[in-house]
């Protein structure tokens, strides 16, 4: 029989230095890639920068300048909601039921690839494509409906039809990632589980509502709150499809504070603007998180 | 402790003493944004320039990331000798210590080289900070082939005209959308669509956006309204729409817009044959005062440049007529159809083609007058565009917006001056 290890005695430092040398990579390349940028930026965020010159120390006025003077960015933060609510909402529900549908689909290995494949695209090719499709005079649909003597919407020009309309791009860009996430958990669900609620008279209903959703529930937190984080930090489309706008519609945070940063050179207001977007982004998955594991309990 | 700082001493003198070396053996680099083909004549120059052993190289940097690039560039210390700065970055530049006080000879061969509006274009606090190369102007441009189709011999010369002529060649199709635009504006993204007709507009309205000293923005002014009025009037009145995008005119279904010289390429490959008949530049419809935009790309130095003298002559020497014939600078501008305000390459080159010349005539006229240098250009712009795309939206009237525009722009102003 083996002697038991002393109390205390089984952490990092039971090996000596060891564990650390091979934790070290790692921990530098953290260091390095995400503790330093982030502390510069939250640094960044008390200063005024344009980075052609020096940063000086500004305390808490970046702050106060968003959320108390700057009515824009308060609208972006709307936006934002507006997007990642919509995205969320409506594409991972949309994701479970690709999922079920290809799960006993023929060829699902095929149907997966092509729902995965707008992910290995260029966003910026997607959202060219997109505009070609959704152009108001001369995309795709509107040409189509006009062939039937059909107005279409003003896709890209009326400032609610461009914030749907980048909301479903997004989901259609999405979806085969969360769509895989929810099929390998649906694959994983033993088939005798099945079985014993067939044979206990469940019918497809009742196993899909009983079985199959509680059990899949750590992929549906998963890919909800994955999903969020993403909508709420999400621009790169946004930029190449409107802009931001028509008439700042579409501009969401993110997008406010790039060009905060790169196009007005506000280095510190924009890092203000990240931080609180970072901050507000935390607390609602923390929130959501904490919901959605109360509920499997 | 001592032998220590010895050591680093004498580290640093053994590594600093061939760095510098190298720096000082180095071609001088010069950033520009033209790709190598398009500047093709100026790295013929570049390849040739050899002053007592001081030789140039070329760096493109693309003109969307050039100013990310600068930055970028300056932090880790790796900027060019020579850049090609957009007038608009120019107040922050010089502003921050970028760019290096020109010499004497270089000012004197500024202004007695260029006109006096693109001199404006370069100058910062009374100091020209480069020599100015690619101009941009803005004319009307007109397709004639649906001007006569609608009845219109010629281009209007004045906003009432040009409301009627637009009028009367927009057409719409069964469900109400435009086919054939009589107006567009142009839906770039830094805004500079709706903001540089405004500006051209309000300058033949004889007003300025700022006052000279920049302390106040002249944005609520009954001038303004009125510039941002008359483009408001014709998407309010359903002349045109934000739908049509003046980009598309070479594609032939567009019958004006007020449009800067470089697109001229597009246009000519989009008309083809008929560009030449078809395709017409005019004054700005705003009468026999009209006044027009221009914004300027100039050469500076970095003050960070350890050959600052060395690089202001390459400056010069590659702005500078050679043998009668024109500059390098002035040869590559040529070549891309673009336009320089240099005197001396104007005189030395061919006459310029129809579509050009009006352009040329309103820079040599010192019709066309500089876009302001004023700190946080791009951001003010950006707000500005947001702004008028309200007003011709029909979301927020043309005279209240622009109060709220200047509140905001005189904020930040208020920062830098």
């Amino acid at each position: 029989m083996r002697p038991r290890a002393p109390v205390g005695d089984d952490g990092p430092a039971a090996g000596g230095a060891a564990p650390w040398v091979f934790l070290a990579p790692l921990l530098i390349f953290a260091f390095v890639f995400f503790v330093l940028p982030l502390g510069f930026s939250v640094w960044l965020s008390f200063t005024r920068w344009n980075p052609l010159g020096t940063p000086s120390w500004v305390g808490l006025r970046q702050f106060e300048y968003l959320l108390t003077r700057d009515d824009a960015f308060w609208r972006t933060i709307l936006n934002t909601f507006v997007f990642a609510f919509g995205f969320v909402a409506i594409g991972v529900p949309l994701a479970l039921v690709l999922a079920f549908a290809f799960s006993r689909a023929k060829g699902k290995a095929i149907w997966r690839q092509v729902y995965y494949l707008p992910q290995l695209t260029n966003i910026v090719a997607i959202a060219y494509l997109w505009q070609f499709v959704l152009d108001d005079r001369d995309g795709l649909i509107n040409r189509g409906l006009a062939a039937i003597g059909l107005r279409g919407p003003d896709w890209l020009t009326d400032p609610t039809m461009a914030m749907i309309s980048v909301v479903l791009v997004m989901i259609w860009y999405d979806a085969g990632k969360n769509m895989l996430i929810f099929s390998a958990a649906l694959e994983a669900v033993d088939q005798e589980i099945y079985d014993a609620a067939t044979l206990d008279g469940a019918g497809a209903w009742r196993t899909l509502r009983s079985v199959t959703l509680p059990i899949i529930r750590p992929a549906f937190t998963f890919a909800t709150i994955t999903s969020f984080i993403t909508g709420m930090g999400f621009f790169s489309l946004i930029l190449a499809m409107t802009g931001g706008g028509p008439r700042g519609a579409t501009e969401v945070t993110a997008l406010y504070t790039y060009r905060m940063a790169f196009e007005d050179l506000r280095m510190g207001r924009a890092s203000a603007g990240a931080l609180i977007l970072f901050v507000i982004i935390g607390l609602l998955s923390l929130l959501q998180f904490r919901a959605l594991r109360e509920r499997a309990r | 402790m001592l032998h220590q700082r010895t050591a680093a001493l004498a580290l640093g003198l053994a590594v600093g003493t061939p760095m510098a070396a190298i720096a000082q053996d180095a071609p001088l680099t010069v950033a520009m944004h033209y790709t190598q083909e398009q500047a093709a004549p100026l790295l013929a120059c570049l390849d040739a320039y050899d002053a007592d052993g001081v030789t140039a190289t070329y760096q493109q940097i693309s003109y969307r990331d050039y100013l990310q690039t600068v930055l970028t560039g300056r932090l880790g210390g790796q900027s060019p000798d020579i850049y090609n700065v957009y007038s608009i970055w120019a107040a922050q530049m010089v502003d921050n210590g970028v760019l290096d006080t020109p010499p004497d000879t270089v000012s004197e061969f500024v202004s007695e080289t260029y006109s006096a509006g693109t001199v404006d274009a370069v100058t910062i606090d009374g100091t020209a900070w480069g020599v100015p190369t690619e101009i941009s102007a803005y004319m009307l441009v007109s397709n004639m082939a649906l001007l006569r189709e609608a009845g219109y011999e010629s281009p209007p010369t004045t906003w009432d005209g040009l409301r009627e002529v637009a009028e009367a060649v927009t057409t719409r199709n069964d469900q109400g959308r435009i086919e054939t635009a009589g107006f567009a504006f142009a839906d770039s993204s830094s805004g500079a669509g709706f903001v540089h007709p405004f500006y051209a507009l309000l300058y033949s309205e004889g007003a300025r956006p700022y006052a000279d000293d920049f302390s106040e923005a002249n944005l609520d002014t009954p001038e303004a309204e009125t510039a941002l009025g008359q483009m408001a009037g014709l998407v309010q009145d359903g002349i045109t729409d934000l739908s049509v995008d003046a980009y598309d005119f070479p594609a032939g279904g567009i019958g004006m817009m007020i449009m800067a010289n470089w697109l001229e390429s597009e246009i000519r490959a989009g008309f083809g044959d008929s560009f030449e008949d078809d395709v017409v530049v005019s004054q700005i419809p705003a009468g026999e005062d009209w006044r027009t935009l221009q914004y300027a790309f100039f050469m500076g130095v970095d003050s960070a440049s350890d050959r600052k003298e060395e690089a202001w002559e390459l400056v010069r020497y590659l702005n500078a007529p050679r043998d009668g014939g024109p500059s390098c600078i002035g040869e590559m501008l040529a070549g891309l159809g673009a336009l320089t305000a240099n005197t001396a390459d104007n005189a030395a080159m061919d006459a310029p083609d129809a579509f050009t010349a009006p352009y040329l005539a309103a820079l040599e006229e010192d019709r066309a007058i500089s876009q302001p240098n004023v700190m946080q250009a791009a951001e003010i712009e950006g707000m500005m565009a947001q702004t008028f795309e309200r007003a011709l939206a029909g979301d927020a009237e043309p005279g209240p917006a622009l109060e709220t525009l200047d509140g905001k722009v005189e904020d930040i102003l208020f920062e830098f001056y």
